[in-house]
């Protein structure tokens, strides 16, 4: 008990943005120590005959992307109990389980079914939460990941991402582009453009309904703004020169976009349907990559007003301009967390291109990844977990999940595409 | 790119345009447009524009096109402007051009000076390391400077259009290939030639 209010404590304290506490979690890397252990039984079978196992490999999984559980080996247990009454509470504290979740699976009909699934807290042997989901036969994994969410609220106080969507560009036939969207586990890719020019930049609405991006199309790069349901798409920026890096205020009505007119990329206002297009940032360097702080007062962006990239954040109401990355001399994509404590970027070190985060009230910075050629990094809506492209050397890009204590780096099953920006959409109820 | 073979198979005669007319085939498709759809009706390549069919069928020095104020004589004469002297490279996040260059670009304003129905893109690309974005800047950053060499020697904007492919079509192996300077270059291109 005594160790898992430390866990608990522990996980508080992360996520309060603690980069030191996250520091000294990152020591114990690979030890399971920091993670809650917590088994997954396979659920029970009543009148399938289809393969449903993997529910319970669908909830490891997403438990143990977020780096903070660890899901346990049950290979052993020979007899999966159906309720908190035939627990056998000294077997699973030998296992060092302190969380355990069972489930069975109903046939109603041929096409419907029932998942009933229970969270059993090993230490005060009793049950402390349990659902039940009817769904179709290929709702399994949306099922899974309603699980997932359910006890991950419920063991951590945040908000479980394994319900959410992401988009990505694809690249194939070495000049095509599609641009995808999946499950944030990479799974059911679903493509809503094809394009033979490039595609860049994709950024979801905060209501998670439409997708702005950069095309190439116009032999230059525009911006449309997508929705998803219908496929309609409308242009919202096609200016002289480049239209690019469009980025969604928090309530969904304007966009910060780059323009480069005939010089240089300049970050500017523009509103969603495409009207009062204003400069905010008026410099002589590169600046884009805008992004909006949660409360929407401020837009970080990279420049290279001091030679490399940087990060830096404009106030747009005082349009006072201030350096917010200083390690290191290429420092560029920044995202922040949801709640804006924390902020993501790529930062080149040693010749490496690595993922780092940044606490932004003590400014320590941690590199979560380790290279060579890491790309593109963004936030889970709870932010907790990180999207990111990687490239080992001779290989193609990749797309990864890392968990912001460090302790889970992961791919996504897209086998072997070559993928690039991916972007994480909201939570949506 | 496969396209611009189909093209070149089909209407290539002399041989010693191949390489003028590759270039100039990979410029009708990007002008061509190459729309996106909704994936349902995904469209065929758009055909080469008109220009581009009556450059193609005429062998003879492009006598279509030769008029004074293109000069197209001197740019396929002169060795300075030669295709395999267009591409201008820069350092690593860098878009300064280097004096290794002058003479090139000089050469190039001339041209452009005494050819005033000729036009030029420059097109500026970068090596495939960071990101999408930061690189298309920089791309852009890179045309532009060469854009500012040429106006350096009196060259009007009006002759010149500047873009950015970023890292849009770099090689994705140059750090393993030690082959990323390639890449880091702004590539000059005629219109019409």
């Amino acid at each position: 008990m005594k160790k898992f209010v430390y866990l608990i404590f522990a996980g508080l304290l992360f996520f309060s943005s603690s980069i030191l506490h996250a520091l000294e979690v990152i020591e114990i890397l690979g030890g399971k120590a920091s993670q809650i252990p917590i088994a997954v039984m396979p659920f029970k079978n009543f009148g399938a005959q289809n393969n449903i196992a993997k529910i319970n490999s669908v909830i490891k999984s997403d438990l143990g992307r977020s780096g903070l559980f660890y899901a346990l080996d049950t290979r052993g247990v020979t007899t999966t109990p159906n309720s908190d009454k035939e627990i056998n509470f000294s077997l699973w504290k030998t296992l060092e389980a302190q969380f355990l979740i069972i489930g069975r699976v109903d046939f109603i009909q041929e096409e419907k079914m029932k998942v009933s699934w229970s969270l059993i807290d090993i230490y005060k042997q009793q049950t402390i939460l349990s659902g039940e989901y009817v769904g179709k036969k290929n709702q399994i994994r949306a099922i899974g990941h309603k699980v997932s969410d359910k006890v991950y609220e419920r063991l951590t106080g945040s908000k479980g991402v394994f319900h959410t969507k992401i988009a990505f560009v694809e690249k194939y036939n070495h000049q095509k582009y599609k641009l995808n969207i999946a499950d944030y586990d990479g799974y059911n890719v679903i493509s809503l453009l094809d394009s033979k020019m490039p595609i860049i930049s994709p950024r979801w609405s905060p209501d998670g309904e439409k997708i702005a991006y950069v095309s190439f199309e116009k032999e230059k790069p525009v911006i449309y703004i997508q929705e998803i349901a219908t496929g309609k798409r409308k242009l919202l920026a096609n200016f002289k020169g480049n239209n690019s890096a469009p980025a969604w205020s928090p309530d969904g009505k304007r966009l910060a976009i780059v323009l480069t007119y005939s010089t240089n990329s300049q970050i500017y206002l523009i509103n969603a349907d495409g009207s009062d297009v204003t400069r905010l940032i008026r410099s002589r360097s590169i600046t884009t990559e805008p992004t909006w702080s949660p409360d929407g007062d401020e837009i970080y962006y990279t420049s290279n007003q001091g030679g490399g990239p940087q990060i830096y954040k404009f106030n747009l109401e005082s349009s006072e301009i201030s350096r917010v990355t200083f390690e290191g001399k290429y420092n560029l994509y920044p995202s922040l967390s949801y709640d804006g404590k924390l902020l993501l970027y790529l930062t080149q070190d040693q010749g490496k291109f690595k993922v780092a985060l940044q606490n932004l009230q003590s400014n320590q910075v941690l590199k979560l990844t380790k290279g060579p050629l890491d790309e593109a990094p963004v936030f889970s809506p709870n932010g907790h977990m990180v999207l990111f492209v990687y490239k080992d050397y001779g290989k193609t890009t990749k797309i990864g999940t890392v968990s912001i204590n460090g302790l889970k780096i992961e791919s996504l099953p897209l086998g072997s595409r070559q993928v690039q920006e991916p972007a994480w959409g909201p939570i949506k109820e | 790119m496969g396209s611009n073979k189909r093209i070149s198979k089909n209407k290539l005669k002399g041989n010693k345009l191949k390489k003028s007319i590759l270039l100039t085939a990979l410029l009708g498709i990007l002008a061509a447009g190459c729309s996106s759809t909704d994936l349902k009706e995904s469209q065929p390549l758009n055909p080469p524009q008109p220009e581009l069919q009556s450059m193609l069928s005429d062998d003879n020095e492009g006598t279509a096109f030769t008029s004074p104020d293109l000069n197209l004589l001197e740019l396929r004469g002169n060795p300075l402007l030669a295709k395999d002297k267009r591409g201008i490279y820069f350092d690593f996040n860098k878009y300064v051009v280097k004096q290794e260059y002058m003479e090139v670009v000089q050469a190039h304003a001339k041209y452009l000076n005494e050819s005033p129905a000729a036009n030029m893109k420059i097109q500026g690309n970068t090596d495939y390391r960071g990101s999408h974005e930061y690189n298309l800047s920089l791309g852009q950053k890179r045309a532009v400077a060469v854009k500012e060499a040429l106006n350096s020697f009196g060259v009007d904007d009006s002759q010149i259009e500047t873009i950015s492919y970023g890292k849009e079509y770099a090689n994705l192996d140059c750090v393993e290939q030690n082959s990323c300077g390639e890449d880091r270059r702004a590539e000059v291109v005629y219109i019409v030639e």
